[in-house]
């Protein structure tokens, strides 16, 4: 027998399924769930595809508010983002001004420059995605100004030449477009929050929403959840 | 075990909530499991969105879609057989829905015994086979299903309209929105002197942290169903 002889028909592989990850990095329990799915990627059959989206584009095209407009849940969950966190191990911090962040400052720049790296060397766009995670949410530092992107890029270990050409285009329309594009891909899905994770099982799209749907997404997806894996931590601080 | 030792986990419950009954049948399933004081607290859900300035989640199209999705495939992996109804938005919005909840409170002061078998037969009425719950006739039926003898059937019934139930009704309300309840359900759960409060049916396993448990998963072998 030559090399593609009988010893080489071992049972196939089962092929990776690809999980899509619609995201923006203005909302913390996004963060989690980003966490969760990069440490997943190690455990579960999957094939991660990062999906940077725009969070205010969704919340318009679904005709959402943020929930934190209920002032009972609004101090409901600034404890559940600190407990789950703290549980997920997580390095999170409150901003001083979260509203300012949030709903004054937001996330076009940051969306179209995530934008920009996985379009051009989407090999960065899981770091610099944590280092924007880590700007905003332990560090208390701005996302929407050039220099404030170019930190972060060189934290996530882009070199300077590459960051500053990439954060050159950021308002090309091509990149414009693109993040246009995720947003409604992800509307489409029917999404109306960030995170929107998208399983595809058998050829069928299974969207969830949240942090919190991992023990059903596993079941879906014939994998076995084993909690949040904190030791498996990648957020340096 | 001493009964001293059980930690004290409250549930705030309305029947009108989906996700209630999930938390319901896992926090049932795991009193085997976790060394707990289940108490079932039959509250109005309706006063609590109304008190704290909330709305039904139902009011934007792409999450009332989303949620009948996740019910379904939350309903099989936990198995509890929901069913869903056809315009969920406005029958859950029937302010008659309080009367089986005024029902809930008067076995929870009469006869306790029988509160979790009739929460269950008013769910799987409501979300299992759409039907009706404000009806006297139905609510007959939703406690002769739950076992409850016909002649207390009958009392139960006849002190709906008491100022008592009501009174116990809107304290109980008052109790979860002071604890910083804004929707349901909301379970509380004493550890330590301290009351936790938790939202939603989608936190055990920070629960399972503060009572010092694991979490073990649907324990769908234990289902009641």
């Amino acid at each position: 027998p030559g090399r593609w002889g009988s010893s080489n028909m071992a049972a196939p592989v089962q092929a990776r399924k690809t999980v899509e990850f619609f995201y923006d990095v203005l909302s913390p329990y996004t963060w989690l769930a980003f966490e969760v799915m990069c440490r997943y990627q190690q455990k579960w059959n999957i094939d991660l595809k990062l999906r940077p989206f725009f969070l205010a584009g969704i919340m318009k095209g679904a005709d959402n508010r943020p929930p934190a407009m209920v002032p009972a849940k609004g101090q409901y969950m600034t404890k559940d983002v600190l407990m789950l966190t703290d549980m997920y191990k997580v390095p999170f911090n409150w901003p001083s001004n979260p509203t300012e962040v949030m709903f004054v400052k937001g996330s076009v720049n940051a969306g179209r420059f995530l934008t920009t790296v996985d379009m051009n060397c989407d090999q960065y766009l899981e770091e610099l995605t944590r280092q924007l995670f880590l700007r905003i949410y332990y560090r208390d530092e701005d996302i929407t100004e050039p220099a404030s992107l170019l930190s972060a890029a060189m934290k996530a270990g882009i070199p300077e030449d590459l960051a500053k050409q990439l954060l050159s285009t950021i308002k090309d329309q091509t990149v414009k477009d693109r993040l246009r594009e995720t947003t409604q891909t992800a509307l489409d899905y029917g999404a109306f929050g960030s995170p929107t994770i998208v399983a595809h099982v058998d050829g069928k799209p299974k969207m969830f929403f949240g942090s919190d749907r991992f023990e059903l997404m596993a079941h879906m997806l014939g994998e076995k959840w084993h909690g949040p894996l904190p030791e498996l931590a990648k957020a340096k601080i | 075990m001493a009964d001293a030792d059980k930690k004290v986990i409250e549930l705030f419950y309305d029947t009108i909530s989906p996700y209630s009954w999930i938390a319901f049948e896992v926090l049932c399933r795991y009193r085997s499991r976790w060394n707990i004081d289940l108490r079932l607290r039959p509250f109005s859900l309706a006063a609590v969105v109304t008190e704290t300035g909330n709305s039904p989640p139902g009011r934007v199209p792409a999450k009332l879609k989303w949620m009948g999705r996740d019910l379904m495939r939350q309903a099989h992996f936990y198995k509890i057989p929901f069913r869903g109804r056809k315009d969920p938005n406005n029958d859950m919005a029937n302010k008659d829905n309080i009367k089986p909840m005024f029902l809930l409170t008067a076995v929870s002061m009469d006869c306790p015994q029988h509160l979790e078998r009739l929460t269950r037969e008013l769910w799987l009425r409501f979300w299992s086979r759409e039907e009706d719950i404000t009806q006297p006739a139905s609510l007959e039926a939703a406690a002769t299903a739950a076992g409850i003898p016909a002649d207390q059937t009958a009392a139960l019934l006849a002190k709906l309209q008491d100022e008592t139930v009501k009174a116990r009704l809107t304290e109980t309300t008052q109790e979860a929105l002071r604890h910083g309840a804004f929707g349901a359900p909301t379970i509380v759960a004493h550890v330590g002197g301290k009351p936790h409060m938790y939202w939603g049916s989608d936190r055990f396993l920070l629960i399972a942290d503060v009572l010092g448990e694991e979490w073990q998963g649907p324990l769908t072998e234990l289902a009641h169903l």
